[in-house]
């Protein structure tokens, strides 16, 4: 027998097992996978992203299944960026991921919602009276409008139809013009990149209204001023791609893998390729994990830390030993060569400003603004010379402004750095010193108040016959780091043991890092960047930038990059991922959002001066002038004036914007100088002059100077950013609210000079606050009205972000549910109604508009020398000078809502542009109206382009930017290479040809096209990094000298002593002393004093996904506050015990979590959690416990409001004041008693101190 | 059925409608006439029709508002408080309106399928029989939000207590307590908090709990972890409203 038939020909039995043992064959049934299977189907799938708040802009595919939107998953089809790099996707987080529950939520708004009281009064004044007339009546009258004002906060709502809540709003805002003035409108949204088209929605309206855009990047103290100080640039960083670039990362004060989750994967990857990693945060956070060297300074000492490293780098590269590339890298890419003039002062010397070519005999040949050309020593002609690249090229002298080594006429140059060896003396220079200043909890030392150091210095002679000092950038940056040149003298270290100012033994004192640790960290971050040209990176936070002085502390890193040439290397520079979120689109889109296509310019607005004013906070003030003022000021009468004082000069000369303009309608002014025969600029300046009229500044508590209207939408400002919420409540609402301090008038301290103080100080501001959002958030709570809109998977918007290089969409996956719309739909019907019933008592207006002196313009050179203010007489009033530019509109009120829906004839007059550069476009225009159709009603847009819908808009803002448009991408350049004599277009004309639309982004992101508007490439050979254009296309950047610009002359930055960074410690708020004096009563627990830091958090973007039970169940189910286990010993705290933190600016409860997470004196909450959640009554205050902004109050730096003055010059949400808070401090103590108040469902509980204390 | 859309009406937003059906008494006369309720259901809801008829109409908005459309735990949401946060809400929704779809109905109004009113609507186009055993099945949400209601002192309790006499099925004592416990979180029960945060130690390493001494058998252990969470997923399943 063979057994052939027995064995199998064509089949084999199951093997069992296979590959030697490590496969093994099953057989089980597989019936599970069908409902698996199951679960996954569905009708169709679109690609949307996450909206507001989150710089993730990832892709996610919505599933959608009969109508309803199911699930997401995250997309995974990015384009490939470059060979070598590893994948962007997948994006997305645990977030994100959960954001489908919001649609369906019982969180969700569905119906428009009016606060009943108000909606009473309004149907009774409705049943006789007109719209305008109806509202007049309400808003005119105290009982009435303390009635429905009272209210806000405590519920109440009904729901209203979309007609009647857009009729109140329109009637509302009619009577605001016609009574007080367009701009007593305001309106506040954030980060319009997330989701461009809905932020320009509102804009859009507001603009043609002539009310006031506020912004909100230096409001959330996002914005480093230290950036624009340096490049004149608001902020451009590398995509997140770009740390695979870097073979040294420090992470400062940001925590990658848990607010960067979708980025975080390019850090892990690049270690594996051997980058080293250096993490620098006071709590062992999540990226101190990723640490080969984890240092933990304490909070707000990093200035300390980044000078000692600074230190050691200049020590070691750029004295002991010289290194090639650095030197060459801050002769041409940085001010050091450039010369400062000395002035003498009790005896020693002071560092001036820096010197201009006008200072010099027949201004050294420069006819074109020989004020603002700086000026260096030139080697090759042993001659001071005019490099190329100063601000006064960038004016007036076509093909000059570039950063070629060459001087005004073209001669090659090579500049000095330092007359170290070829020096005409060395004179004394004193150095502010602010580290000896007292502070309760922060360890200072005992140097004196400046510090006397050696510096070389060059003889200089003026045009005017006087011999002056004059020292280099260099030398004084040097002598400011105290190394000892050789030149000896005091205060100059030999050793990094020794205690000087600023070695890194010096620092071991301040912060607590080992000084060795200080030492290695500099010697490699530097020594990485010399071996590879730069390829040394720093990631910094808002960890650092939430602080009074986070220029010193952002400036003592950008020193480190500079000195290592790293800014403008691929793999290199100063990342800054804070609230920045870019839109690439930029100069597309700000023509849609603030109505540049029907009136230029837009009424903008710095938020923090306004919400400092116009909340009361600076009634509050606790930090004189003279805390802050350094002992080298130039004279003058500085401590005369309070924070707000500063702020008001700085208005009147045009240095800030102002909102409120002026105390009076500013639809009045025009037919009031035709009365007079006058222009309107003349008649205007020569009134405020004579003192006729005034600005609304000097007198915010006046009733003609409130804010009337705000809209708030795509944010949450009460809940979330507004530092000082309960001056909010109190001065701005006129409700219930937890301020505990006393102001000025009942304090007796120094009032304000140049501000009216009214004894009794305003509650309830504000007539109407209208929020739009798609969930009952705090500030919906306090709103009048609340208008539903769509959520992120409910409209068409574009989204861009920093981290990466893509646009990409916001798509409807269904329509909006419930009674929802789009913020486009919103806008659009409130300005049809608005169109419609205006007329009563609106026609085509004059509107006369106040514009500060903006950076990017001519106009950003108006005061040269000295500060001069007409106010006190010391000049004339000159609009666009010496005060603001004056500029008539014509605003056509019935016609609102046809201007709101077709593309405006100013695009194709004065064409478009941005960012000091302009090109024509009407070929864009053009492709408009056969994209979108024209407008074929009869009226004033008869024939225009026609932008009907929310796509309809995003096709205006990418036809019309060169980032999604190539051809206006090679115009741009075309048009910046005038201005550069060089040609760049060879960084567009590959791409000429594409055009982006909204339809190829929902099929899949799409790469932007490298533009002028910003920094950095997009191409095929690098990652898109920061100032990689300045550095090698040699387009300078846009500051005084054109470089870097590391010494700030500014006299306002001097009074203040920040030429050169220094070391400074917190401020002292004095906002816990009554609390500790026990002025507060007594709950029989102890109390702590602590540092109150808020970091963005795990568990939700902002406040956004806090009310998501998933996200509460992750976290702990509520507010929470994080502190260390010394702490808590100390005060009887056990983990999750109800605690409460309080100061003079309110209170506000939260379970603690006592972790070793956190350093001692410190408490961590996190931003945001809102008061909707698990939020019981306050011991303190008897109301409900406050939000993270309850204990925190904004104060102003004056530095911050300089204006006029090359790269220190206003732009929206590019320079002005930050609302800074982390130099706060609160009081902890355990709750005794936690009421929830009225919560018939939730008892009271008693805690019990004895047992916790065990 | 018209008590069943005449209890809808009584659940939906006060509007001119209901209130002049209030006013009218025709909503009492439609339950009266039916008699699908006894006298004391009815006698219970007459201090809801009569606040529905003599209340200003604001008033009764914004209780309305307050009581249903501000709130998660009372929520006329039914998945609101089946699902919550969960992923199944979406297909749980889809099979609903499916359910509808065969019965030829198609959803005019901005509502979704589990929209409690909208669900009686539904119930009132069905025979009697099939409406009493269609609305079993979300009782215990239905108990629970009465329950709530009814703790506040709300003349809305009523409708509930018709909606429970109406039903075939009653709520499951057992099921409705752990309801009312998920959702009317008491933050100040500390004991529970704790309990409902606590994570469960983890152990690594061969010694871990299930893993039978052997470190492959971590994936026994998570078998053994998928396995419980089915146990949990199937009775979520038998107590949603699924048609």
């Amino acid at each position: 027998m063979s057994h052939f038939l027995d064995r199998l020909t064509f089949f084999r039995k199951n093997v069992g097992e296979f590959s030697n043992g490590h496969g093994i064959v099953t057989n089980e049934n597989r019936g599970w996978e069908e409902g698996y299977r199951a679960r996954w189907q569905h009708d169709k799938v679109v690609r949307s992203t996450h909206g507001v708040n989150c710089t993730g802009s990832c892709s996610w595919k919505i599933h959608v299944k009969g109508g309803i939107v199911t699930w997401e998953t995250q997309q995974t089809d990015y384009p490939r960026t470059r060979p070598d790099m590893p994948n962007h996707e997948p994006r997305g987080c645990s977030r994100g991921a959960s954001y489908s529950w919001y649609l369906y939520s019982g969180n969700r708004l569905k119906y428009p919602m009016i606060r009943k009281r108000l909606l009473r009064l309004w149907r009774e004044a409705r049943e006789t009276k007109s719209p305008v007339e109806a509202w007049k009546s309400i808003a005119q009258d105290p009982e009435k409008s303390r009635d429905y004002k009272s209210r806000r906060g405590l519920g109440g709502f009904v729901r209203a139809s979309w007609d009647e809540a857009t009729e109140i709003v329109a009637a509302a805002n009619a009577h605001t013009i016609k009574q007080y003035g367009p701009d007593r409108i305001a309106g506040f949204s954030p980060i319009p990149a997330m989701s461009m088209v809905s932020y320009a929605a509102g804009t859009r309206y507001l603009s043609l209204l002539g009310g006031t855009c506020m912004s909100f990047y230096d409001w959330y103290c996002d914005l480093p001023p230290s950036s624009p100080q340096t490049w004149g640039e608001q902020t451009d960083v590398p995509e997140s791609a770009d740390w695979y670039n870097s073979s040294f990362l420090i992470l400062w004060g940001s925590n990658v893998p848990q607010t960067r989750t979708p980025d975080a994967h390019f850090y892990t990857e690049v270690r594996y390729k051997g980058a080293k990693s250096v993490v620098v945060t006071p709590d062992y956070s999540e990226a101190s994990k990723f640490a080969d060297l984890w240092l933990s300074p304490k909070q707000g000492t990093d200035a300390a830390l980044a000078m000692a490293m600074g230190h050691v780098i200049m020590r070691e590269f750029h004295l002991d030993r010289h290194s090639d590339y650095f030197q060459d890298y801050c002769r041409k890419y940085t001010d050091m060569p450039m010369l400062v003039q000395l002035k003498e002062k009790d005896g020693v010397y002071v560092s001036d400003r820096l010197l201009r070519a006008s200072d010099f005999e027949d201004g050294l040949g420069q006819e074109n603004n020989a004020e603002w050309k700086t000026v260096a020593y030139d080697r090759k002609s042993g001659a001071m010379v005019v490099p190329r690249g100063s601000i006064g090229f960038r004016w007036g002298d076509p093909g000059k402004w570039n950063l070629e080594d060459k001087d005004a006429e073209g001669r090659d140059i090579e500049l000095r750095l330092t007359s170290l060896y070829d020096k005409d003396d060395v004179a004394q220079v004193a150095f502010p010193y602010f580290g000896n200043r007292k502070h309760d909890y922060f360890t200072g030392t005992d140097h004196p108040d400046t510090l006397v150091r050696n510096v070389p210095v060059t003889r200089v002679e003026l045009a005017d016959g006087t011999e002056v000092l004059a020292a280099t950038v260099f030398d004084l940056f040097a002598g400011n780091y105290g190394v000892d040149r050789g030149l000896g003298g005091e205060n100059v270290a030999e050793s990094y043991d020794d205690d000087v100012p600023y070695t890194p033994a010096w620092q071991e004192r301040i912060t607590g890092v080992p000084r060795d640790h200080a030492i290695t960290v500099a010697r490699a971050f530097a020594e990485n960047a010399d071996k590879t040209q730069g390829k040394s990176m720093v990631i910094v936070g808002a960890g650092l930038n939430h602080w009074y002085h986070m220029d010193m502390i952002y400036r003592g890193i950008i020193n480190m990059l500079v000195m290592c040439g790293c800014v403008g290397q691929s793999g290199g520079g100063w990342s800054h991922y804070v609230g920045q979120e870019k839109l690439r689109p930029q100069t597309g889109w700000t023509n849609l959002a603030f109505a540049l296509d029907w009136a230029r310019p837009p009424r903008h607005m710095n938020s923090t001066s306004y919400w400092y004013a116009h909340t009361d906070q600076w009634r509050y003030e606790k930090l004189p002038v003279s805390e802050i003022l350094s002992p080298t000021a130039p004279e003058g009468d500085w401590t005369d004036y309070s924070l707000i004082d500063f702020n008001v000069r700085a208005e009147r000369m045009g240095w800030l914007p102002s909102a409120p303009q002026l105390d009076r309608n500013p639809l009045h002014i025009a037919g009031e100088a035709e009365k007079a025969g006058k222009e309107v600029p003349d008649y205007l300046a020569e009134k405020l002059k004579a003192g006729d009229i005034n600005f609304a500044c000097e007198d915010p508590d006046n009733p003609v100077n409130w804010p009337r209207n705000l809209f708030v939408w795509r944010s949450n400002l009460l809940g979330s950013s507004g530092k000082g919420h309960e001056y909010f409540l109190k001065h701005l609402l006129g409700t219930q609210h937890g301020v505990q301090g006393k102001d000025l008038g009942e304090t007796g301290e120094q009032k304000p000079k140049e501000v009216a103080w009214h004894d009794e100080a305003p509650e309830g501001k504000l007539d109407l606050l209208v929020t739009l959002d798609f969930r009952m958030s705090t500030t919906c709570l306090y709103s009048d009205v609340v208008l539903p809109t769509a959520t992120w998977y409910e409209k068409n918007d574009l989204n861009t972000s920093d981290m990466h290089p893509f646009i990409h969409p916001l798509s409807a996956a269904v329509d909006p549910v419930w009674e929802s719309r789009t913020d486009w739909d919103i806008y659009k019907s409130i300005a049809r109604k608005f169109s419609e019933i205006a007329p009563e008592v609106l026609g085509v207006e004059k509107d006369t508009v106040l514009v500060p002196i903006l950076h990017d313009s001519p106009g950003e050179l108006a005061q040269a020398m000295d500060v001069k203010e007409w106010k006190k007489g010391e000049v004339d009033p000159i609009p666009g000078k010496t005060m603001p530019a004056i500029k008539v509109i014509e605003r056509d009120y019935p016609n609102v809502y046809k201007r709101f829906t077709a593309l405006g004839p100013l695009m194709e007059q004065a064409g478009n542009g941005g960012k000091g550069i302009a090109w024509d476009t009407k070929e864009e225009v053009d492709y408009l109206r056969r994209l979108n159709g024209t407008v074929v009603e009869e009226g004033p847009t008869k024939g225009l382009a026609r932008i009907e819908t929310d796509i309809g808009a995003c096709e205006v803002v990418m036809s019309l930017a060169p980032e999604t448009n190539g051809e206006v991408a090679v115009k741009s350049w075309e048009s910046l290479g005038k201005q550069t004599g060089r040609d760049h277009t060879h960084l567009a004309v590959p791409r000429e040809d594409d055009k982006i639309r909204y339809r190829d982004i929902q099929a899949q992101p799409r790469k932007i096209i490298s533009s002028p508007i910003w920094s950095g490439l997009e191409s095929e050979k690098v990652s898109y990094s920061a100032s990689y254009t300045n550095v090698h296309e040699l387009i300078p950047w846009r500051t005084l000298s054109g470089r870097q610009q590391l010494y700030q002359d500014h006299a306002w930055m001097r009074a203040f002593g920040e030429q050169l960074c220094v070391y400074r410690p917190p401020i002292d708020t004095k906002s816990i002393k009554a609390h500790l004096d026990n002025e507060v009563e007594s709950n029989g627990n102890p109390q702590i004093a602590l540092n109150f830091i808020t970091p963005h958090q795990k568990w939700g973007i902002h406040s956004t996904y806090t009310d998501n039970l998933l996200m509460l169940t992750l976290s702990r189910g509520g507010p929470i506050v994080w502190i260390s286990e010394r702490d808590a010993q100390k005060a009887g705290i056990e983990d999750n015990d109800w605690i409460e933190a309080y100061n003079a600016n309110g209170a506000l409860t939260a379970r603690a979590v006592v972790s070793q997470r956190v350093k001692e004196g410190m408490a961590l909450m996190y931003h945001a959690q809102e008061k909707i959640v698990n939020v019981p009554g306050s011991e303190i205050t008897g109301t409900r416990g406050g939000i993270h902004n309850s204990v925190t109050r904004t104060v102003v730096k004056p530095t911050h409001m300089i204006g006029g003055y090359a790269q220190q010059s206003y732009g929206f949400n590019y320079y002005g004041t930050v609302g800074s808070n982390r130099d706060e401090f609160i009081v902890v103590r355990k709750m005794k008693v936690v009421d929830w108040l009225d919560d018939p469902e939730s008892p009271t509980l008693v805690q019990d101190g004895q047992q916790a204390a065990e | 059925m018209q008590t069943y859309k005449a209890l809808a009406a009584l659940l939906s937003y006060p509007g001119e409608n209901l209130i002049g059906a209030a006013r009218g008494g025709e909503i009492e006369a439609v339950l009266t006439a039916e008699g699908l309720l006894d006298g004391k259901c009815i006698a219970a809801l007459k201090p809801l029709l009569q606040e529905l008829a003599e209340w200003d109409q604001m008033d009764l908005e914004e209780r309305y508002v307050d009581l249903f459309d501000r709130s998660r735990s009372r929520s006329l949401h039914l998945f609101e408080h089946v699902h919550g946060e969960s992923r199944d809400r979406g297909q749980a929704m889809v099979d609903l309106r499916t359910m509808y779809a065969q019965a030829g109905l198609e959803i005019a109004d901005n509502e979704l399928p589990d929209f409690l009113p909208l669900y009686l609507e539904y119930l009132s186009t069905l025979g009697a029989e099939q409406a009493r055993q269609r609305l079993g099945q979300p009782i215990h949400v239905v108990a629970a939000v009465g329950e709530r209601l009814k703790r506040r002192g709300s003349s809305y309790a009523a409708v509930f207590q018709a909606l429970e006499y109406l039903s075939e099925a009653k709520a499951d004592r057992g099921e409705l307590d752990v309801l009312l416990a998920e959702g009317d979180d008491d933050p100040n029960d500390k004991a529970r908090l704790d309990k409902t945060w606590a994570e469960e130690p983890v152990t690594f390493g061969p010694q871990a709990p299930g893993t039978g001494g052997n470190d492959c058998g971590r994936i026994k252990q998570i078998a053994e972890r998928i396995a419980a969470a089915k146990g949990r997923g199937k009775d979520a399943g038998q107590s949603s409203a699924r048609g």
